[in-house]
């Protein structure tokens, strides 16, 4: 039973989108531009030459936030998408039915279609796969040269992310939608 | 009439037969061409999507909902109609609307079953959906609500049907009045689909699931005219007159109120500063759909019932069938300007900008689908015509 998020130190990121494919090769995630878990976003310099603003043009890696109150749980007429014992916000192949409400619904642009199984698909955290293995890491964080993921249970006091949050300024996206993300973006 | 399995009374001389049998003037012959080429398209639709799944569809990761949710809100709405205009005679009593409560509910069978046709081609699993929307209701999700008071609606119209036929008026009206709760609240719920996404700033809110209500209603009146044109062949009697006239009255009224809602919807939308919501209805406004929605649905119609406050049922009828295609407009403009603003989480492809407006155009399938859902929709309702007397008989 954890409360699992991530932290993310996002203006260390160098777009070098080792944790798309760590993602990729780790999840099995269909190949394809459109079938991702998670990208890394980027903001295009603002200003006009010599006048760019430097600072704006970060690099912002992003996937599902885990929402606390999730739009797109709220919306699944199967309860497909569903909270697991560690806060995950997952989606039970078996019952997805493929309305695409979710994809309407979730705010981050966070799910696409597994044509696979015709179903929707999206981050879990790794929960298939490395920490169904024991592991405690995700593949992307695992990868990232620049450690910009921290990841782990946010209830845990002694848990790296919870020192981070605790210690360093953080915001997390669209916060005003009532969402209540897992995913922390430090300052 | 003979009666049929179930105590059903059916028209004497139907039969296969009866149903080829039409009179074959070149319009009666060009629709029963057209009829039988959009059932064609239907089953090229089915079979491409059964073999490519959502590939042969427009929809994208960032534009999921297309042409075929449009298409089913159509046909729903139709339904919805439909059962609020056979209402007035039958559940509410207006005498002078009682001659058309039996085509009206029949319509409002055929149009939803259409409607259903369609989205099952839409929903990945529509089998799998009826066994998990009973083993694990989602309650909170609009979409269970709409679906499992929809098909409720769908037994109440089927029943009321069945008691009109044996001009049972003391239950048709219980399972009317029923019928017609159940139908308003599975409509507003599909409003309510549109209305609960914080996410799309542009329909979050109360407004969808009220305006529906209204829509269906005037979807309901331009559909009475266009069958009861098709019944009388243009030549009505006084008393079928009288209950146009009624119906044109109430349209013009419902319009009237319709233009108010819309402007203020628009006028809230560009001015009142929520993000992500000016900038769209700005862009709407930029766009043909959103005017062929304006002056096929509300405006040409209007000017109709201006002219002489109804009393021209022939120019009704041609102006309901261009309502008709303002409604498809209405429907396809709401699914689409939902979507159309991207939700800005700064994905790049790589050395391009982030599209400004997310872009859908329905595919060859979806057309095709579409198109099938009316034709199946007219079908049914002409075999309905042959089988059933859908005229009042008291
Ligand atoms: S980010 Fe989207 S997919 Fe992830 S939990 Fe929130 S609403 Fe659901
Ligand atoms: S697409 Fe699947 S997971 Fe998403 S709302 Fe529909 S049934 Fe639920």
């Amino acid at each position: 039973m954890a409360r699992y998020g991530m932290a993310l130190d996002y203006k260390n990121c160098i777009n070098c989108k080792a944790c798309e494919v760590a993602c990729k090769e780790e999840n099995g995630v269909e190949l394809g531009a459109e079938k991702h878990r998670i990208w890394v976003g980027g903001n295009n310099p603002e200003g006009q030459w010599p006048f760019l603003d430097i600072a704006s043009a970060a690099f912002m890696p992003s996937q599902c936030q885990h929402c606390e109150d999730a739009p797109c749980q709220e919306v699944c007429p199967t309860n497909a998408t569903y909270y697991d014992e560690n806060h995950v916000v997952r989606v039970d192949s078996d019952k997805c039915i493929l309305c695409s409400y979710c994809m309407n619904a979730c705010p981050y642009d966070a799910r696409y279609v597994d044509d696979r199984t015709m179903t929707v698909d999206k981050c879990t955290f790794c929960s298939d796969t490395r920490l169904a293995r024991g592991e405690t890491t995700t593949a992307c964080q695992n990868t990232c040269p620049t450690k910009v993921r921290t990841f782990g249970d946010l209830d845990d006091p002694n848990s790296e992310i919870s020192e981070l949050l605790r210690t360093r300024e953080h915001f997390s996206l669209k916060s005003h939608l009532g969402t209540n993300p897992k995913l922390f973006y430090l300052t | 009439m003979k009666v049929g399995p179930l105590n059903i009374p059916i028209k004497e001389d139907f039969s296969l037969k009866s149903i080829l049998d039409f009179e074959k003037t070149p319009l009666n012959i060009f629709l029963a061409v057209s009829v039988l080429t959009m059932l064609a398209m239907f089953a090229i639709g089915v079979i491409t999507y059964l073999i490519h799944g959502h590939h042969a569809y427009g929809v994208t990761r960032e534009h999921p909902w297309g042409l075929l949710i449009a298409v089913y809100i159509f046909f729903v709405v139709s339904s919805t109609g439909f059962c609020i205009v056979g209402s007035l005679g039958d559940v509410f009593g207006f005498k002078r609307f009682e001659m058309i409560s039996k085509r009206a509910i029949f319509g409002s069978i055929v149009t939803i079953m259409a409607g259903f046709a369609v989205i099952a081609f839409e929903i990945g699993h529509p089998v799998r959906m009826m066994i998990y929307n009973v083993l694990t209701p989602g309650l909170t999700s609009a979409i269970w609500w709409m679906g499992t008071l929809y098909g409720l609606y769908l037994t109440f119209m089927i029943v009321e049907f069945y008691f009109l036929l044996n001009d049972d008026m003391k239950r048709a009206k219980i399972f009317g009045l029923t019928g017609l709760l159940v139908g308003l609240a599975a409509h507003s719920n599909l409003g309510g689909v549109f209305g609960f996404l914080n996410a799309r700033t542009i329909s979050n809110g109360v407004y969808y699931p009220t305006y529906f209500i209204l829509t269906a209603f005037i979807t309901g009146i331009y559909l009475s005219f266009i069958v009861m044109g098709f019944r009388y062949k243009l030549n009505f009697d006084d008393k079928v007159k009288d209950l146009l006239e009624g119906l044109a009255k109430i349209q013009g009224l419902l319009i009237a109120i319709l233009f108010f809602f819309m402007t203020w919807k628009l006028l809230t939308d560009m001015y009142g500063g929520m993000p992500n919501r000016a900038d769209v209805a700005h862009h709407m406004l930029h766009t043909a759909p959103f005017w062929a929605e304006v002056i096929f649905a509300m405006l040409i119609p209007f000017l109709v019932i201006l002219k002489d406050f109804g009393k021209s049922p022939k120019l009704m009828f041609f102006a309901s069938l261009i309502g008709m295609v303002g409604i498809f407009f209405m429907r396809y403009n709401l699914v689409h300007d939902t979507q159309v603003k991207p939700l800005q989480m700064m994905k790049l492809t790589e050395y391009q900008l982030p599209p400004e407006w997310v872009e859908y155009f329905p595919s060859a399938t979806e057309i095709m689908i579409s198109l099938g859902g009316l034709g199946l929709c007219i079908l049914l309702y002409y075999v309905g015509t042959k089988a059933f007397n859908l005229d009042a008989t008291h």
